[in-house]
This record gives structure tokens, sequence and C-alpha cells, in this order.
């Protein structure tokens, strides 16, 4: 199996002194899902937004595919045009209908014609089960649906690796069922991706492996089975916390 | 999928964009409606000729001056046309012919009677003569005692030294003759025929009619000067011809086209003469009371009327000066005029504008007028601004820091470029210092060395920007090149503790172009529009320096737009100041509320533009500025009738918007009510039009499922 993604000593400090986070590495291989799980305020969003470079990492290297991206003289718009990355609240064009969401980068990143990006779009929104409402705008979808298309938006551009930031955690409970399907189905197809989710149950069926960050740092990380056997006391006092809340 | 499709479908407001405009259209075109006419007084004094014969043809010399009529009638006036005598009968023919000149007056009959006088000589000559079977039709003197007749089948003969001589050509009939001088001379004849002599009526060639004339008769000519001659025909046209380039007068002839008769090339006239008064002031006579006359060569020909009925007709006119003339006419009418016959305008001084009806109908025009000149300079304002507004406000927005900037290369490169700057900066400021030490400024006096080196030689001098530039320049390369030069790698900010204060200074923090956009927001915000009027168009004339070469570039240009822009907007200085004024003035506000709107789009919005790949520009264009655009209609559109609302401020460049209107108009009405009601009106109609422009806009564009919507 080879590395997509290599991610060597992160580290991120804001502008306002905040460490957030504090030595990061992992490798993510080719097909591999996986769930990055962690309390509110321990840098796993930070780390993902680092991985494309919507934050600059302080430190530590970022590879894709073995060439260093966060470096100056890395064409940033070609790296991140192969990083499909997926929004919490979903960010959707809400001027555009869901087809020219799609359509905007295919068109203005890949150069194609509006015919063939047309074409290759409605090929992603049958994906996710989302072609019946293409001449919609945002504004008049459900979450749910919303987060389909965001989802369509970044598998459009073919990209290499998938990027989930809590792609659940806006939606109302009944709306998760069909985004996790989506996101799963992806997993199957063998998408490489990396979620960072609360929702443990997905986490565990989906993820070929789970990383578990605290304060800046990986606390632990292994096969999804270490959601049963948690090894270490943080892991343990996590996962009660949350089980407390169901 | 439960959501129902309806919901996504545009809003319309209940009354449209289009209906609206109409109810404003409709309110200008109450401002037009027709007024009463005005009164007019003949320019023509009924004079008693003392004789009840058909007179047939008048002239003058000084204040002297003959008419002629039937049966040998000659009735003198010598003090200008005021009181008329009998003269003794010579003849008993009918005298339609005369000719007056040198001191000498001639009068004809068709049968060959001539008779002959010279102004020191009280008594006639007769030196009538033999034609044969020739009718003469016409005569012109060349000298005291030497003439030229011309009549029947191209009848022509000269009398010199009192020598008769037949100068006739092979030809149609010849009706008249008129000489400029001893040799000039034109005469003119049936069918289009014009011969023109220059030895004195010795020989003659043919000139060519106007095509539209070649078949007429052409009855009367008039060789007025060495710049114009003119001719009637009778069929109620006239013929011109003027000096050209490469020829004389009398060689190209022009078929006169009436604007007053609808472009039409025929008076619809019984013209009998015609009378030069000047270059291009004449006056017609013809059957049926029909005295006209024009001012302008013959485009607007105007019917005056006469103290008489229409039963009379006018036989010939003489001018004694540009002003007083003398028709004579059938039963011995004689009409005498101080005013080349114009109607006198009855009341024109004392129009009553007290009365509302009057001054809207004096005021109207001007007020069309100066709405027309407002909505240009604001229709071409509003583009400007919003270009500006556009352009500024990405500019402030946009994110890259000098730090950013600098950290994408390796400190030599960027300390290489601070030395380079620094050095740049320092040969353009030292460049600039012994013009600076020659305005003569001293100590706070400093703050205006700006204005002094862009204009340095006062009223006399030209702008010179480039030193102004070079200022600019100078001073932001030094600073920055000092900066680079003591980069360490960091490009961090440093903190100074100042009495226990905190203290930062971070020049790395600096965004280069939110530095220009908001030096220009905050001068042109900072600043009194009206100055800024009086500034771009008297101070920098811009009018001057964009206008004369924008339109010599579209000089030659004949499409509708592009002509448009050079005679209504390019041609008018102060047109073109007042749009940059405007247009300027609003970029600088339009910039702010752009802003604010693109701040108002989550940032989220950006992060995923650039997440699928699109560069900064790409995500600002394609996703940020649409929407932002959006949010920012209502605003806007206070900062577009806020620009109309400024235009009148262009008053004070002398621009004839509608203020400055309002004010010639309360000059004249002294009306101050009605005037600048009118005004206000006028603004109204203006401003609401674009305000439901606006309106229709932001429905138009309303992105389906934004927004608050509480239903009913």
């Amino acid at each position: 199996m080879s590395n997509v993604l290599t991610i060597v000593d992160m580290h991120k400090t804001y502008a306002g002194g905040v460490h957030a986070v504090r030595g990061v590495s992992f490798d993510v291989n080719q097909g591999e899902s996986v769930a990055i799980i962690g309390s509110s305020g321990s840098g796993k969003s930070t780390v993902l937004r680092c991985i494309n470079r919507l934050i600059e990492p302080t430190e530590g290297e970022v590879r894709l595919r073995g060439n260093l991206i966060n470096t100056p003289s890395a064409d940033i718009n070609d790296v991140r045009s192969r990083i499909g990355m997926v929004f919490q609240s979903f960010e959707l064009f809400s001027h555009l209908r869901v087809i020219d969401n799609i359509t905007l980068g295919l068109r203005h990143v890949r150069k194609m014609g509006k015919k063939e990006a047309e074409a290759e779009a409605l090929e992603v929104l049958e994906k996710v089960d989302m072609l019946d409402r293409k001449d919609a705008f945002p504004g008049n979808l459900s979450g749910g649906q919303k987060q389909r298309v965001a989802i369509a938006r970044a598998l459009a551009m073919k990209p290499e690796v998938m990027l989930f930031d809590e792609p659940t955690s806006a939606l109302d409970p009944e709306l998760i069922g069909s985004v996790l399907k989506t996101i799963r189905g992806l997993a199957d197809e063998g998408m490489t991706m990396i979620v960072v989710t609360h929702e443990i149950g997905f986490a565990r069926d989906v993820a070929d492996r789970v990383i578990y960050m605290d304060k800046g740092v990986i606390a632990e990380s292994g096969k999804s089975s270490i959601i049963d056997n948690p090894k270490t006391d943080r892991l343990k006092r996590f996962l009660s916390s949350i089980s407390e809340e169901d | 999928m439960i959501e129902t499709m309806n919901s996504e479908g545009r809003r319309r407001d209940p009354l449209s964009f289009p209906s609206l405009f109409s109810i404003a259209l409709m309110s200008l075109l109450v401002l037009s409606i027709p007024a009463n006419a005005q009164e007019y007084r003949s320019g023509w004094d009924i004079i008693d000729s003392g004789t009840s014969e058909d007179l047939y043809s008048v002239e003058s010399q000084g204040s002297e001056i003959w008419a002629f009529g039937e049966n040998g009638i000659m009735i003198m006036s010598f003090d200008g046309g005021q009181t008329w005598e009998l003269g003794e009968s010579l003849t008993s023919s009918d005298l339609t012919i005369s000719s007056s000149g040198y001191g000498s007056f001639l009068t004809a009959s068709n049968d060959g009677t001539i008779l002959v006088k010279s102004t020191n000589d009280s008594m006639w000559s007769d030196i009538t003569f033999d034609f044969g079977n020739e009718l003469i039709h016409g005569a012109c003197l060349t000298g005291v005692s030497e003439f030229v007749i011309v009549g029947g089948n191209g009848t022509i003969w000269t009398y010199e030294m009192q020598e008769w001589t037949n100068r006739s050509v092979s030809g149609l009939d010849l009706l008249d003759v008129s000489f400029l001088d001893s040799e000039r001379g034109i005469a003119v004849g049936e069918q289009g025929t014009i011969l023109f002599s220059d030895d004195g009526g010795e020989t003659w060639d043919y000139r060519d009619a106007p095509t539209e004339a070649s078949s007429s008769r052409i009855t009367d000519v008039e060789f007025f000067s060495e710049i114009r001659a003119y001719a009637i025909t009778d069929e109620g046209g006239v013929i011109k011809s003027s000096r050209e380039i490469n020829t004389a007068v009398g060689f190209l002839w022009n078929m006169q086209y009436f604007e007053s008769e609808g472009n039409s090339n025929n008076l619809g006239e019984n013209l009998t003469s015609i009378e030069i008064a000047t270059t291009n002031k004449f006056l017609l006579s013809g059957k049926e009371g029909y005295l006209s006359m024009s001012k302008d060569g013959g485009n607007i020909v105007t019917r005056q009327t006469i103290p008489l009925d229409n039963s009379t007709s006018f036989n010939d006119i003489a001018m004694i000066d540009s002003f007083n003339g003398v028709a004579v006419g059938s039963n011995g009418s004689l009409l005498l005029t101080e005013r080349s016959g114009e109607d006198e305008q009855i009341g024109f001084e004392v129009m009553d504008f007290s009365e509302f009806g009057n001054f809207v109908d004096y005021s109207k025009g001007m007020l069309i007028d100066g709405l027309y000149a407002t909505v240009n300079i604001v229709m071409f304002g509003i583009f400007l601004g919003f270009f500006l507004g556009v352009s500024l406000s990405m500019m402030k927005t946009s994110p890259t820091t000098l730090k950013e900037i600098s950290q994408k290369r390796s400190l030599t490169v960027v300390r290489i470029a601070g030395v380079i700057f620094t050095v740049i900066g320092t040969s353009l400021l030292s460049h600039l210092v012994p013009i600076i030490r020659n305005l003569g400024l001293d100590g706070w006096e400093y703050i205006y060395a700006p204005i002094g080196i862009i204009n340095p030689d006062g009223i006399t001098g030209d702008l010179q920007f480039e030193n102004f530039l070079f200022l600019i320049l100078g001073v932001s390369l030094l600073l920055l090149g000092i900066l680079l030069v003591s980069a360490n790698g960091e490009y961090k900010k440093s903190h100074f503790n100042i009495r226990g204060r905190d203290i930062i200074w971070n020049p790395w923090g600096v965004r280069p172009l939110n530095f220009i956009a908001t030096i220009y927001t905050d001068i042109f915000r900072n600043t009194p529009l009206i100055v800024q009027f009086l500034f771009i168009h008297f101070g920098v004339q811009i009018g001057a320096l964009i206008g004369d070469p924008g339109a010599e570039m579209l000089e030659d240009s004949s499409n509708f737009v592009l002509s448009f822009l050079r005679d209504d907007i390019l041609s008018n200085r102060a047109c073109v100041s007042a749009i940059f004024a405007l247009g300027l003035n609003s970029g600088a506000y339009q910039c702010e509320t752009i802003r604010g709107a693109i701040s108002a789009i989550p940032s989220g919005q950006m992060e995923a533009g650039r997440s699928i790949g699109l560069n900064y520009m790409q995500t600002m264009r394609l996703v940020i500025m649409p929407q932002a655009i959006r949010i920012c209609i209502p605003p806007m559109g206070n900062e577009m009738v806020n620009l109309v609302l400024n235009s009148s401020l262009a008053m004070v460049i002398g621009y004839s918007e509608l203020t400055r209107k309002a004010k010639l108009i309360n000059a004249v009405t002294f009306q101050v009510f009605w005037s600048y009601g009118m005004v206000l009106i006028s603004y109204f109609i203006v401003t609401w039009t674009l305000a439901l422009f606006l309106r229709y806009l932001e429905n138009k564009t309303r992105i389906p499922g934004l927004g608050i919507s509480g239903g009913n």
C-alpha cells in the first residue's frame, strides 16, 4: 500500500498564542479511511485544515504522494484541487444552482467546457442521490441534501483524498443517516479519506483506523477496534462521556 | 424529496418596474403641454404712392427711390420712401424692367422702350432700340450709361459708349440679368439656363443649373457679392451659388432645401422676385400677398404678415440698406419697412410669468435640457463610481501582507530588493529636494508642498504630475526599502514597552493594495464634494485633459453611440469634469459599502472556493462578489441616489444641469417658488426612477431560500 498523505510533526500556533496542534504525525494509505475523534478544542479540525493549507501549519511537513505541499513553491491551487474538502456548515455557493455549484470548479479549475462539466456533475449528483434537485438553489434544500451536494462538489474534482470536517455535526439526527450512507458508500468504493467526526458508531463501522486526539496531540490510534477496547485512560473517559450523552 | 418546487420561483413585485417607469415618463410629459400662441404685427407699413396703377419694379440709389409701372407710370421719393410724387410720363408702355447702380437708374419695357437717368440729372434720356421681333425681359447697368439687355431666344445686347452691340447666344428665352461689377454678370432663363460672363457681357458661358431646377424657368437672379448669388424659379424654388474652395460664385449652383417646409425645395408660392439684404438674409415677393424672408441663407423661410389683404400681388422689392426697404405691387400698393419686413412680436417684453401656463411654457424646454444634462453626468458617474467601488473594495479586502509576500522569497532576494528600493526612493527624493526648496515654503507651510510641485509656476504653468508621483513613489519606496533591508527572516511584529504600555509596531502586517485604497478613500471622503468639483474642473482640468483628446479620437466616428459620446459628453469639458468628480467621490463611498457586504459573506465561502482549487481572484469574482453585490443593493441604492442629488453641485463649475437651469429660469421669471418647485419634481422623477430600478434589480437577483420571509 502506498502512502497518499504523510504528516510529520505538525505544529500550529494561532496568532493569539494558542498552541492548538503540538506535534502530530500520521500516514494515510491508498484506499484507507481514517477517523479522527476527540473532544472540542483538541485540534482535530486544525489538523484537517492544515493538510490543505486553509490554515498554514507553523511547523512540520505535509506530503501528498511524497511531495512536500506546505512550502511557498508548491502550487497550492493544484494541491487543493487534488484534496476534496467537506465542511461542517456545507458552504454551498448560495447564489448558484446545485448543478452550477458543482460545475464551478470543473469549469474554472479543470477548464472544462460547459457541456462536459455538466455531464460530469450529473454523474456525481447521481452518486449522492441528488439528481432530481439539480436545478434547486441551496437555500431551498434541507441540511442533509446540502451536505450531499457539498460532497458531490468535492467528488467532482476527482480528488486523491477527501477530508470531512465534522460533516454531520450541523445536521438533525434524522438527516444524518443519508449523509453517513453516502460517505460509507465512498469508503466502500475505496476512496481515501480522513473524517473528523463525533459519530463514534460511524467511526467504528466505517473507519479502517481511528486516531484519538486530545489537547493537540495524538493520544491513541489504531484499528477501529480500539473504540471497543480503549487502552488509554483519556480515551476511556472520552468514550464514556459520549455514551453518557447518548 | 418532500419540499415543493414552487418555493423556488423568483418573486415579482406587484408594481413592476416598466409600468412605474412609464408613470414617471408621463409626469415628464405633463411638463410639455402646448402653450398659448404669440401675437405678431407686420414689419411693413403702408405708404401712399399717389397712384392706383400696378407698380412692376422699384430701384433705389441712396435715399432716391424710383418705382415703375403700368402705362409708363414712374413715381419717385427722395426721403427714403416716406413721401412720393408722380414723375412726368415719357412712355405708355408697361415698365416691367428696371436696374440701378453707378448713380444711374434704368427702366425698360418688353417692347424695347429704354429710359436711363443719372441721379445728378433730373431728366430721363430715351435710348429706345428696335430688337426686331424679340421681347426683352431683363436689363442691368454695368456703368453710368452702360448696360446689358437680355430677352427672348437668347437675345443679348450691350450698350457701351452709346453703341449697341449684339452679343446674342443661340438658345432659349433669357429672363433676367444681374452684374456684380462692370465685368462679372449672370443671365438666367427658361429650362434652367444660366449664363456667366466675366468680360462685361461680351462673351457668355453656359453653367449647369442644379438638376432639380434643370427644367424650371429661372425668373430672377441677384449677383449679390463675391461670395453669394441667388436666383428664383417660377415653381417657388430658390437656387444659390457660393464661393467654393476652387470655384468663384456663379460656377456651381445648388438647390436650396427649406427646413421650414419639411426639407422641401419648393415654397409652393408664385414668386416674382428675390431681393438680397445681406449674404444670408433675403426677401421674397410673390402673388397673392406673399412676402417672406430668411435670415439663414434659406434654411428657414418665414412668410411675414402684411398690412394689406392677400389680393395684392407683390412684384418687386428694393432694399435701401440691410434693414430699410420698399415693396411694390398691384394697384399702386407700396410698403415700407425698417426691419427687413420681419414681423414684430407684440408684448414679448411684458410676458406675464405670474400666469402659471406662461411660466411653464417658458421654462419647460430649459428644464428638460437640464434634466437631460443631469441624467448624462449621473449615468456615467454611476458607471465610473461602481467600477471604482468594486475595484477599491477588492483592494481593501485583499489579505496579502508584506510578510506573506516576503516569506515566499529567500532572505537574500528580500534584502537585495530592499537595497534597490532604498536607492531608487532616495534618488527620487533627492531629485525633488531642490524643487521643493524652490517653492519658498517655511515650517508648517510644507503641508501644501504637493500642490506646489504639481503646479510650481502658478496660473501660467502646466501641471507636472510626475513630480507628485515621484514624491509618493519616493517616500513609499524609501520606507519599504528600509523595512526590507532590516528583515531578519522572521517578519515579526515588534513590541515596545513605553511606561508600562505595550505598543505594537507591525510594518510587516501592512497590506499594500489595502494601503493604496485606504489613502484614496480617505482623501475623497474627508474633503467636501463641492471643493472636489472646483479642484477637478478648474484645478486639474480633467475636462480638458481627458475630454479634448477623447473628442479628437472620435472625430470621424459616425456610430450612434460614439458620436453621442463625442458630441454630448467629451466635447463638453464641464460635463467630463462633473462625471469624474461625481464618479471619483461616489467610488470612495461605494467602496466602503461593498466592503461591508464582502465582510458579511461567511469566511467559509472563501474557504470552500479555495478548497476546490479556485485561486483568490477567481473565488472573489465567482463566489464572493456575486453574493456581496446582492447584499449591498439597498445601501448602494442610497449611494446612487446620493450621487444624483450631489450632481446638483455641478452648477458650480458652470455645467447646465437642472439646478443651474432653475437659477436661470428664476433670473428671467422671478417666480422663485415655481422654478425651484419644478426642479424638485424633476429631481424626484430621476431619483425615484432609479430607486424603482434598484428595487426591481433587488427582486430580480434575489437568491431563492435566502433572506427573511415572514409570510403574511
